[in-house]
Parts: C-alpha cells; structure tokens; sequence
C-alpha cells in the first residue's frame, strides 16, 4: 500500500531505456550506480528496468551520466 | 586491411589549415597548449604534414569520429609516400607515420571481423575477470613493488612501480618467464617516447624489434606446445569455427601486451607527479578516501595516456559538418577531446569530485579499451598503497625526465622520490 501511495506521489514510474549498439563496456553506469545497473558476463549492460524504485533514483540518474557513449535513457515524468 | 594507393590527399576547402607536427611538440605542457591553439580555430583542422590529415580536435567531433567505424576504418593501410621514419605504414597508432610496428588484433580490425576477436579480449578482461583473476596478483604486485624499496625512503616512482606493476600483472597474467619481465616493458616504455632518427632512439628501436621477436617466438612455441596460460589460449584460438592464423595470433599478443604495459604506467606517473606538486589534493584523497574513483576518473582526463589515434576514410563521410573523403587520413585527439572547455567546465583545472566526466581516456566506440577495467585496479591499488604506506613522497623536480616526444603517449619516463622509510608486507 505504501509503494502505491509512494507511486501517486511521484507520478509515473522511472524506467531505464540501454541503446544496445551504443553500449561499449566502459562500466560507467554500475560504478555510479551498483544496486541499480546490471552487465552481462562480458561487461556490457544488459540493465531492462520499468520501474526503478525512488531510493534508488539518484543512483539510475548518475549511472546514465556517466556513461560516455550516452547510452542510458532515463524516463521519468 | 585497407589499401590506400595514394601519394597524399589533396587539401580540402573551406577548414582551417594549419601547420601541426604532432611530433615537433616538447613535452606534455607544449603538446596540450598546442591542441589549445588548434581547438580556438574550431572542432576541425586540415595539415598538409606527412601527406595531408584531418586533425579533429573538439569532443563532440572526435566522438563522431570513433563512433563512425563504417567509414573511418582502423584496418591498415599503406601510402606510397614514405613516412619521416621510413615507412608508410598507417594504423591506428601511427597518427603520424614512423616505423612499422607489428600487427594489433583487434585493434587494426574493423566490423565484422573485428566482433569475433574484441569478444576474446571481451571475456578475457571482463569486470568479472578482473575482480576474481586478476585483482588479487594486482594487490600482491604493488605489494611486493612498494616492499622492495620501502626501507630505503627513495625510489624512482616509474621504474619501482608505475611501470615495474603492469609489467608483473599483465607478464605474468600472460605466462611470460620473470626474466623477461623488465626488457619487455622497457622496450615498450621507451618506445613511444624518442623521436625516430635520434642515437637514443634507434637502440630503442632495436629493442623493441627483440620485444616483438620475443613476443612471436612465444607464440611459435605455444602454437607447437600449448601451456596452461592466457599467451596459449590466445595463440590458439577458435574464430569462426577455426584456430586462429599465426599472423593474427602474434597480432593479439603483441596488443596484450604492448596495450598494457606502458599506458597505465603514464597515467599513474602523471598522478604521482601531480599529487607531488599538489599537496592540498593530496591531504584530500587521505582524508577522504571515497573520493578515490572519481579523482581517478580525474587523472584519467587530464592526463590520457593514449593522447591521438588515426583512422583512413574508406567512404566518402561527414564529420562536425565537414566532407571528408575517400582516402583521407584523420587524426582523433583523445586528449583535446579530454581538454575541450566546450564539455568539461573549466577543463584546464583539476577537480577531484567533477561529474559527468565522460573522458576518453579509454577511448569511445567500439574500440574501447578491452584493458580499462584491470588498468583502473592497477591504478587505484598503486595509489591506495601509496598514500597508505608512504604519504609524504616527493618528487625530486630536478631529477624528473618527461618523454620528449608525446604526439602518441605522453608521460614520465623518470619520476625519482624520497619518503619516510616503512614497513615492508610481504
């Protein structure tokens, strides 16, 4: 109930969009965001999420800024 | 590989031409005031040197360049004007011709036969791999390189550690004997650093013609006699369903380890140095240790190692505006990029918790650094341990020896310093 609540107040959720051809490996995203991004065995990102939740918002906007190929698309409205 | 039969490119209209010897340049404060000048006339440059190039000096316009690989292509390629070394050999690290060096896989290749060989370097060097495999031979190498001279309260930085740590890591990862080690990385080290034509430089030459002998009789070996080592699995293996050819085999030694024995050397050097000379930045990473990845991130802007790249047009494209042609040279400036005041705010200043900071100290696209991950282990453990066991080194300014050629890699070829004696570990 309190998650439902919490959604209510921040609007829409925040969804993370990795344009795969972009991504490079560089691993910027996890350093700035390491509960929040997700890479593949070889070190490339592989992070699909709908609905990040609000503590960890700040770490999926830092994770997206910090990545050099700017691969990370951050929705929020 | 691409083949360019052509003498030089005509000069193109409308950019600015400019006289720009990449290797006339003096040191690192010489070179970096240099690309200031260039990057005032505009993202894009023309020089005439060395048979015409583009020089791309802005980030957003040397990002395009790297992203572009379908039309600026790092295959080989040959001019039919000898370069000022002799030779007119064009890959991606002779952003001005000097000599022929051998072969870099995956380096020199482009989409699709670059995706098979960059996935081997992929998962060799992964994250992953770092963190389980290498980060502890890391942590023992920088170690065992501090306890050798700890005692003594002196040291050269560079030869004790800077360089003395990615040799014993990348070496030993490799499976090369210990007795190898120091000629190997010095023949690399001093490589990048003289300019062709010098006494000084034709020893070196020679011995990095014994480092690539070297390299190849290894692979020789391996191919006849796997090991149980990484040098015997890259020797042999599988691309496309079959063992990979000698060539390419030598070709993926030879970058594993002319790739890393001498550029995490040059950043970690330059930090040494700067932390020497700044001692506020200093007392701040010890008194606040978390700020250690991003200072990193900071030295990696300001000091790239890998200063200038080249690529050959194999299609007519466009870059920041400008219509580059079939043939053309281009010359990407990973270090301009890094200084260019158009994306990092007072660039010139070093700022220990800056952010964003999407430098290309690594490089951008699809050749990024497969090394970048065990480069910033290396890094961030020689600094951890500096600064935990001898905090108060200085560097002997008189007795500091800068490379005298920094058009590819800049850095410190002797970095001496003294200290308050300590403990060994080990």
């Amino acid at each position: 109930m309190q998650f439902a609540d919490q959604l209510k107040r921040k609007g829409s959720p925040m969804k993370i969009i990795v344009n795969a051809e972009l991504c490079q490996g560089h691993a910027r995203c996890l350093a700035e965001g390491p509960d929040v991004y997700v890479l593949d065995e070889v070190g490339y990102n592989s992070t699909s999420i709908d609905n990040v939740p609000p503590h960890l918002h700040e770490q999926a906007r830092r994770g997206a800024l910090a990545c050099p190929e700017q691969a990370i698309t951050i929705v929020e409205d | 590989m691409t083949d360019v039969a052509s003498g030089g490119s005509p000069r193109p209209e409308d950019v600015p031409v400019v006289d720009f010897d990449l290797r006339s340049q003096n040191g690192l404060a010489e070179s970096n005031a240099a690309w200031a000048e260039l990057r005032k006339l505009g993202p894009v440059a023309w020089s005439d040197d060395n048979g015409g190039a583009w020089i791309v000096s802005g980030y957003d316009a040397v990002t395009e360049g790297f992203r572009n690989w379908r039309a600026l292509q790092s295959g080989r390629a040959v001019r039919t004007i000898p370069g000022p070394g002799g030779s007119p050999d064009l890959n991606p690290l002779n952003a001005v011709p000097t000599r022929t060096t051998g072969l870099l896989i995956p380096e020199e290749l482009d989409p699709p036969l670059w995706k098979p060989y960059r996935q081997v370097f992929n998962e060799l060097l992964s994250p992953k791999k770092v963190e389980q495999a290498l980060y502890p031979r890391v942590r023992h190498w920088v170690t065992k390189c501090l306890d050798d001279v700890i005692e003594s309260g002196e040291c050269d930085i560079v030869d004790t550690l800077t360089s003395g740590v990615p040799a014993a890591v990348i070496l030993e990862w490799l499976g090369f004997p210990e007795k190898d080690w120091h000629r190997l990385s010095a023949a690399f080290h001093n490589m990048a650093s003289y300019i062709p034509g010098t006494p000084l430089a034709d020893h070196y030459m020679s011995e990095l013609d014994w480092a690539f002998d070297r390299i190849e009789e290894e692979v020789a070996a391996v191919r006849e006699n796997p090991r149980d080592d990484v040098t015997s699995y890259l020797a042999n293996v599988e691309v496309n369903g079959e063992r990979t050819s000698y060539e390419f085999a030598k070709g993926m030694l030879n970058l594993a380890v002319s790739g890393g024995v001498d550029t995490t050397t040059s950043v970690a050097s330059s930090a040494f140095v700067h932390l020497s000379r700044h001692p506020e930045v200093r007392q701040r990473l010890i008194d606040e240790p978390e700020l250690i990845d991003s200072a990193i991130e900071e030295f990696l802007r300001v000091y790239p190692p890998a200063r200038t790249h080249g690529r050959t047009v194999v299609e007519d494209t466009e870059l920041a505006g400008f219509k580059l042609r079939k043939d053309d040279r281009v010359i990407l400036s990973e270090v301009s990029a890094c200084h260019d005041e158009a994306a990092f705010p007072d660039a010139d200043k070093f700022i220990i918790d800056r952010f964003p900071n999407r430098h290309l100290a690594f490089g951008m696209g699809n050749h990024r650094c497969p090394g970048s991950h065990v480069a910033r282990a290396m890094f961030k453990e020689m600094l951890t341990q500096v600064l935990e066991r001898i905090p108060d080194f200085k560097v002997i300014e008189e007795e500091l020896e800068e490379y005298p050629n920094c058009a590819a890699l800049g850095g410190w070829s002797k970095a001496p310093i003294t200290f308050t004696p300590g403990k060994r570990r080990l």
